[in-house]
């Protein structure tokens, strides 16, 4: 069957009191299609709409520019004036209280179990460091000494952004890759939480790892790189100092018990040896002088002695002992 | 002690061997009558290499140092054809004069080493000084320790070996002496006469007849 040549049907039309009852009930199916009439509440197209906007002055043009995002300028000692008195650093107040507490608390806890500090200035999400400051320099200034460090500069909310720096004792042993690395890693970690607080600690979980490692693979450098302590910084710094207090006075009594007694018993008996030896070179003997009546004629001596023959080693002085004439001896 | 001829044993006041009848008199007749003048080291034969001299006289002097009143002496020399070193030893304490020893320290003091590296026969003889305190097994005793060394050669090590038994034997004999001298002086008592005996008998007997008398007397 073909359709072709056959006429389309007409279009329904509106019966006009259902389209107005219906219009009476407030909607009609399709009827914003299939109108001509305007959409209501539709914008004007804008070519149609001549907008009056006031267009900024050059003095707000400028303003803008002197509104930088740097950090605060009235905090800028408490970041790099001096080498911070706690592993976190946050004088903005970016933290909350609670989380600061958690996070310093973190820090400590690593700062005991690790040769190496993990300090952290704590940054806003858009702020940038200012021109002037130099961090390198700031931190050769003041991580040259103490325990060595690794500084990371994080930016709340945008970890992405963090930095890492070594103090000068890390710095040759420990590779700008494997720094890339741990920085790296650290940020990943941070971006599977939403929370900045989370992304923070998130990120010195996996730095701290990451410093363990640093430590490992550098072996015993850290520890014999460490001169002092960061006063008031490390809590369990002073716990091992009297640990090994302990250790001295233990050993200190120790020798006051046995080593000095038994070092006075030794030189008392070597200063008896000595003077024995002393007394008995300088020792002078003596014999009684008897009368002797003079035998065999001989004015001064007739004590005949022994006579011993070294002719052959097959006489030995043991068989010379029982000396007697000749003519008793046997054949 | 002994006869430095027949080596049998005599009594302490023998003025000649009962066995062979043998006195100074006969050495005199071996030796020489004469009167020798030696130094207390004197190494005829030349068996002292170079450095032993100085060892062997500190030795020596060592010795002299501890017992001021004896002095050592060591004459090496090949005796050849007279070749019994205990009669030459015997005569030589009591024939030399030892240029290197104080007038005050008579040759009785003397304990005189003689060594014939040709025959290979070493002997000790002492003057009368040290007859109560040494005797013949000491100075076997001081020879023997040499032994080993002088088989090698080694004259200066073995005198140096024998000097150092002698020193330790000296010292023993002179503490035992100044805790008890009456031991040593018994070994130099002339022998007990008879006549001594009969005196000491009869002295018993008066004695017992005196209390006798005395007792009768107070009854």
């Amino acid at each position: 069957m073909c359709l072709r040549g056959m006429e389309e049907p007409g279009l329904p039309k509106w019966n006009a009191n259902e389209k107005k009852e219906l219009e009476l009930a407030g909607w009609i199916a399709g009827g914003l299609l299939l109108t001509d009439d305007p959409v209501p509440d539709d914008p004007k197209p804008a070519s149609t709409v001549t907008l009056k906007v006031e267009q900024p002055t050059a003095e707000e043009v400028a303003q803008d520019a002197e509104h930088s995002p740097e950090i605060p300028e009235k905090f800028l000692p408490a970041y790099f004036a001096e080498r911070p008195k706690t592993f976190l650093v946050d004088p903005q107040g970016l933290l909350s209280p609670a989380n600061f507490r958690d996070r310093l608390s973190f820090l400590n806890y690593h700062a005991s179990d690790s040769s190496i500090d993990l300090f952290v200035y704590v940054i806003g999400k858009d702020q940038e460091i200012p021109s002037e400051v130099r961090e390198e320099e700031m931190i050769e200034r003041f991580f040259s000494q103490g325990r060595p460090a690794v500084i990371v500069y994080y930016y709340l909310g945008s970890p992405q952004r963090s930095v890492v720096y070594l103090s000068p004792s890390l710095t040759d042993v420990v590779s700008a890759a494997e720094q890339r690395r741990a920085l790296a890693s650290s940020v990943v970690q941070a971006f599977e939480k939403l929370n900045p607080a989370e992304q923070l600690e998130a990120f010195l979980v996996q730095m701290s790892i990451r410093v363990y490692w640093m430590e490992r693979m550098i072996g015993g450098a850290a520890s014999a790189v460490e001169v002092a302590p960061v006063p008031g910084a490390v809590a369990n710094a002073e716990e091992k100092t009297l640990a090994k207090n302990q250790k001295i006075e233990w050993a200190r009594a120790i020798a006051i018990k046995y080593v000095m007694p038994a070092g006075a018993t030794l030189t008392l008996l070597f200063v008896c040896l000595f003077i024995n030896f002393w007394l008995k070179r300088g020792a002078r003997y003596v014999f009684p002088d008897f009368d002797v009546e003079p035998r065999l004629g001989g004015a001064h001596a007739a004590g005949v002695g022994a006579v011993i023959s070294f002719a052959s080693a097959a006489l030995p002085p043991a068989s010379q002992r029982d000396q007697v004439p000749d003519y008793l001896r046997r054949a | 002690m002994k006869c430095p001829r027949c080596v049998q044993r005599i009594h302490r006041a023998a003025a000649s061997c009962p066995h062979c009848g043998f006195t100074l008199a006969d050495a005199d007749a071996r030796f020489g009558h004469e009167e020798v003048r030696i130094r207390c080291l004197t190494d005829s034969a030349g068996i002292f290499r170079r450095g032993d001299r100085e060892r062997v006289q500190a030795a020596m002097d060592a010795i002299t140092r501890h017992f001021p009143q004896i002095f050592v002496a060591i004459y090496t020399g090949s005796l050849g054809e007279i070749s019994n070193i205990r009669q030459f030893g015997f005569w030589l304490l009591n024939r030399s004069a030892f240029e290197d020893v104080p007038v005050t320290k008579p040759n009785a003091a003397g304990i005189l080493i003689t060594i014939d590296p040709e025959s290979k026969a070493a002997g000790m003889v002492f003057g009368y000084l040290l007859d109560p305190f040494l005797e013949e097994a000491d100075t076997f005793d001081c020879l023997s320790r040499a032994h080993a060394y002088w088989l090698e050669g080694d004259y200066a090590g073995g005198l140096l070996k024998s000097l150092a038994l002698l020193g330790v034997i000296l010292r023993k004999r002179s503490r035992h002496a100044r805790r008890d001298p009456e031991y040593f002086e018994r070994k130099v008592l002339p022998p007990a006469q008879m006549v001594d005996l009969v005196r000491r008998i009869r002295a018993g007997h008066r004695q017992v007849l005196a209390k006798e008398q005395s007792e009768e007397v107070k009854l």
